[in-house]
């Protein structure tokens, strides 16, 4: 017989000439435990779908660092030569300029909680002219290392290079585009002071793709 | 520009970057620079995690999640550097 909290509803029904009551869950999606739930654990920033696939993500990324220190282990020279080969400059730079999308993002955040829907929309198309600055950088870079023949298969530093460095640019890609569509959400009055989950919800993720750069410059273009 | 907490984190975070930068640039990765290297990515990590995806004061399992795994990725940062 599982506890009631304050999440459930009760309904009282007939069955078969009987009235009974039976509870139901309103809000819980009834797939964490209860140790999970806002009430005991606190706030979560945006929804819980956003969340599961920031974890997706991570995994993700995980997957790309184990295998970046298993195949340093195996090919230590390659990876200390490697960074050298690279242009260091525009990793630094796209690593402020994602940096600064992320503040951006949270000064959009805390407009929107005062309802200052100018600065707020102001802040997002910074973020959104900071994801577009990093994938034109990017993009760059690619065909700099193309011209200087680096390639996939140049070495396994530069396997794992471009496996992290290019599935990273995706979610950028990706990611600045929906930003674009909430701000035209938040044109359209979808957002305020009091309902901006859906804003809330990108602007984890945005910050999510910032994390991970923030792991990936050290590991490529720093440590020799 | 209202010069507040966010704009401190923010220009901490650029400075440390720098920082790592320069450090990776001029000095070969001996465990120490390895070391400096890690850490400061971890601080990063968690001042974004904490300041920027709010999580300070927010779910405390989700945050739990997020900085163990900027503590751990890191870390591995210093185990390598001893092979």
């Amino acid at each position: 017989m599982r506890q009631i909290d304050k999440d459930d509803v009760n309904w009282i029904v007939r069955l078969d000439g009987k009235l009974m009551s039976i509870t139901t869950q309103q809000k819980s999606l009834g797939i964490f435990p209860r140790s999970w739930s806002e009430d005991k654990a606190g706030r979560i920033p945006g929804n819980i779908p956003i969340w599961v696939g920031i974890l997706s993500e991570l995994t993700e990324f995980g997957i790309f660092f184990v295998a970046y220190f298993i195949a340093k282990y195996h090919y230590p020279e390659a990876f200390s030569e490697g960074p050298k080969y690279l242009h260091t400059s525009i990793g630094v730079t796209n690593t402020l300029v994602l940096l600064s999308s992320s503040y951006f993002m949270a000064k959009a955040m805390a407009n929107i909680r005062v309802d200052n829907f100018k600065r707020c929309e102001r802040y997002l198309w910074l973020a959104v002219a900071c994801g577009a600055t990093y994938l034109i950088l990017k993009t760059y870079e690619f065909y700099w290392n193309d011209l200087e023949n680096i390639h996939t298969n140049t070495s396994t530093f530069f396997t794992v290079y471009y496996y992290m460095t290019f599935n990273h640019f995706l979610h950028v890609g990706w990611a600045a585009c929906a930003v674009v569509y909430v701000i035209f959400r938040l044109r359209s009055g979808a957002y305020s002071s009091k309902e901006h989950s859906g804003l809330e919800a990108l602007a984890v993720y945005w910050h999510m793709i910032d994390l991970m750069w923030i792991l990936i410059f050290p590991l490529l273009y720093v440590l020799r | 520009m209202k010069f507040g907490k966010l704009e401190i984190f923010w220009l901490g975070l650029i400075g440390i970057t720098l920082l790592n930068t320069f450090v990776g640039e001029n000095f070969s990765s001996t465990v120490l620079v390895s070391v400096l290297i890690a850490l400061t990515v971890m601080y990063k990590g968690l001042v974004v995690i904490d300041h920027f995806m709010e999580l300070k004061g927010g779910h405390k399992n989700l945050r739990f999640l997020m900085r163990a795994y900027l503590i751990l990725f890191p870390s591995l940062i210093v185990v390598s550097a001893f092979f």
